[in-house]
């Protein structure tokens, strides 16, 4: 199985390329060196054949035929001359003196020969090899000079193998090489494999096992564990959403409910039947309102609206929340005030910040003290475009800070005052959209919700 | 309503939502065409003159927006109010820009719808360029951005002096919330709290409060009408 997934990876099939390349100019640099190699011992050998074959052809002709025989004999006698060759035949290729029994076959024309001297060795398997210069001379003698040059082509042969013998096992051993490291590869890729099967059929809280080699397969690895973490927290929360969000609905929803079966019941009657009715579409638009603030923020982190962005003048803003908002705080008894500088440029969207800042300033007032103050201000705090909403009521203990800005988290506090629990999460959408970042400060006492913007065009 | 019934336009392929739109704007004394496809609406629209054409955003052929533009493309006039389950902001201005005249978000309470169908309706009648508006006892002068009852002066803040303009330009017409924080706050969103009925409030006690009559009435679940008595 892992072997088959091995030989069809594509790691496999680029070894195998790189191997095939590789062994063609390794194949032709070993072709280059034995044929350079054969040529030099040949042509050493062929030098000592054509001095020797030179001295017999000058006694031949300054001397005769007798002499030239007595020459041979002395040459075969000499120890010296072991593995050379002599061979004087007459016109009608009669051996009349020299090593063989009969006229080589082959050598019928001036030059060189080469054969094999079947007669010379009849019992050997493989009969000496014999490379010589043949001249035939004018009266019609024949003579062969030449040497057993089996040794010179063993020698080749031998090195002919090696470099063969040298090539098949670079490729055998990158072969192994290869399908060991193809092997590895495709093991690690089937550990991730597995383990995303794994996740597919039962869930995310398997994770892929890691070597402690810390190479890179240990970083791919631990990446996708880091992965599957995020997606477990956000399936989690997903699902703490989609409770929160079952339990929010069904509140309104099972009011409305009894509401309608107890009118149902009861004889008819206009002004209740009215009031009644009144009452259930307000739920409603509570219950869709929630739906809409949810879908609002899903499109918020969707980071589309980017789009949209242009310079705008937080100050501005401010003021016109404060403006908004100023009838709400008088109601409530608190004192809505704004500060800070006339001009906060940054660049964003002006309904979303909008929406953050009314979103705070609204907490502020309904969790803020009665008869307190809300202070919102916009400024530059060391460079940065800050806006600030302050109030002066019980505040947050500083374990719950991370909290709050969860969709429908709320505080055991204010579990009884109106609201939705979308509020903070939509202020941290629109802040982690304009790349803001949020602070809670203790304003003691109180609350201090900062927004750190950053420079416009910056 | 002057002028006889008059006639609206409805694109809308839900045949439910159709049906209770149709039924609804003919009690209210509307007469409606009803086009369930783009086609169908290309084909009515330019066929007959129409107070008001209002169009969902996803139609099984063509896009309403598309729809839109190539009805105003052929000259046609009537104010277009868009009605789309997308709740998005961008999708809204988009709209406008393409040529729409207001929009409505799905679900939407069917006396908003008619709230806005009378804002758009009045469009197309000729409006008097005069500087000061009267209602009753109570008149304001655009010019100097002031009112008074009764030749009293009232004190108002810009934004509230802005939302009792919208109010009195409207008399007699329901005003939604969300027309509202449109039209004097320039928000497309529904903020979710009471804010808008608290800062009406405020408003109504200053033009309201120790004079002969209210002007500024509530209308439940949808929002608010500025009319004089009588």
């Amino acid at each position: 199985m892992l072997l088959a997934k091995t030989l069809t990876s594509s790691t496999f099939k680029l070894a195998l390329i790189a191997i095939g390349t590789f062994g063609v100019i390794v194949s032709a640099i070993f072709s280059y060196v034995y044929l350079s190699t054969a040529h030099y011992v040949r042509s050493r050998s062929d030098r000592t054949i054509l001095a020797e074959y030179m001295s017999l052809r000058d006694a031949y002709l300054r001397s005769g035929r007798d002499a030239l025989i007595e020459l041979i004999r002395q040459r075969m006698a000499d120890r010296g001359f072991a593995d050379h060759v002599y061979l004087l035949a007459d016109p009608s290729s009669n051996v009349v003196a020299g090593n063989f029994a009969q006229w080589p076959q082959a050598a019928t024309t001036n030059g060189w020969t080469e054969f094999r001297a079947a007669d010379a060795a009849p019992d050997a398997t493989r009969p000496p090899l014999v490379r010589g210069m043949v001249e035939i001379f004018a009266g019609g003698d024949r003579l062969l000079v030449g040497r057993d040059i089996s040794d010179l082509d063993s020698f080749t042969a031998q090195i002919k193998m090696a470099l063969i013998s040298g090539v098949i096992l670079i490729f055998v051993l990158a072969a192994m090489a290869s399908i060991l490291v193809t092997r590895r590869t495709v093991g690690r890729i089937e550990q991730i494999n597995a383990t995303s099967r794994a996740i597919m059929a039962s869930g995310l809280d398997k994770r892929i096992p890691l070597r402690g080699s810390h190479d890179e397969w240990d970083r791919v690895a631990e990446n996708l564990n880091l992965m599957l973490d995020r997606i477990e927290t956000l399936m989690g929360e997903v699902r703490q959403v989609s409770d929160n969000v079952a339990h929010d609905l069904r509140t309104p929803l099972t009011r409305m409910r009894g509401r309608l079966e107890k009118a149902y019941q009861r004889p008819r009657s206009g002004d209740a039947d009215q009031a009644l009715i009144g009452d259930t579409i307000a739920d409603l638009d509570a219950v869709l309102r929630i739906f809409a603030s949810i879908v609002r923020i899903a499109q918020i982190e969707t980071q589309a609206r980017k789009v949209g962005f242009r310079t705008v003048n937080l100050a501005e803003i401010a003021s016109e929340v404060v403006e908004l908002y100023d009838a709400a705080a008088e109601q409530d008894g608190t004192h809505l005030t704004l500060g800070g500088d006339r001009d906060v440029l940054v660049t964003g969207d002006r309904d979303l910040i909008f929406d953050a800042i009314a979103n705070l300033v609204d907490n502020a007032i309904k969790h803020g003290r009665a008869g307190g103050q809300v202070i919102v201000s916009s400024e530059h705090i060391e460079g940065q475009p800050v806006v600030t909403i302050a109030d002066d009521g019980p505040g947050i203990p500083p374990c719950e800070y991370d909290h709050v800005f969860k969709r429908f988290y709320r505080l055991e506090q204010s579990r009884y005052t109106p609201g939705n629990g979308l509020g903070l999460s939509l202020v941290a959408a629109v802040a982690r959209l304009h790349g803001a970042q949020i602070e809670m400060l203790d304003n003691a006492p109180g609350l201090k919700f900062r927004l750190w913007f950053s420079e416009p065009g910056g | 309503m002057t002028g006889g019934r008059r006639r609206i336009l409805v694109v809308e392929d839900d045949p439910e939502t159709a049906g209770q739109l149709t039924e609804q704007l003919a009690t209210s004394g509307y007469q409606v065409d009803l086009a369930a496809t783009g086609g169908e609406a290309l084909r009515l629209g330019a066929a007959r003159d129409y107070a008001v054409i209002t169009i969902d955003r996803m139609l099984p052929d063509i896009d309403g927006i598309t729809v839109m533009r190539q009805l105003r493309n052929n000259g046609i006039a009537a104010p277009f109010l868009i009605i789309s389950a997308l709740g998005e902001v961008d999708d809204r201005v988009r709209g406008l820009r393409a040529g729409g005249d207001d929009y409505l978000v799905k679900p939407f309470s069917f006396l908003e719808l008619l709230a806005r169908l009378e804002a758009l309706g009045r469009r197309s009648d000729t409006v008097a360029k005069e500087t000061i508006l009267r209602v009753g006892d109570l008149a304001i002068d655009l010019i100097s951005r002031t009112a008074s009852r009764r030749g009293k002066e009232i004190l108002l803040l810009p934004k509230e002096f802005q939302l009792l303009e919208y109010l009195v330009r409207n008399e007699g017409r329901v005003v939604s919330r969300a027309m509202l924080l449109q039209h004097v706050w320039d928000l497309h969103f529904d903020p979710s709290t009471n804010i808008i009925d608290v800062y009406v409030g405020r408003v109504r006690r200053k033009v309201d409060d120790q004079q002969a009559y209210p002007l500024i009435h509530t209308v439940r679940g949808v929002g608010y009408c500025l009319r004089a008595p009588g």
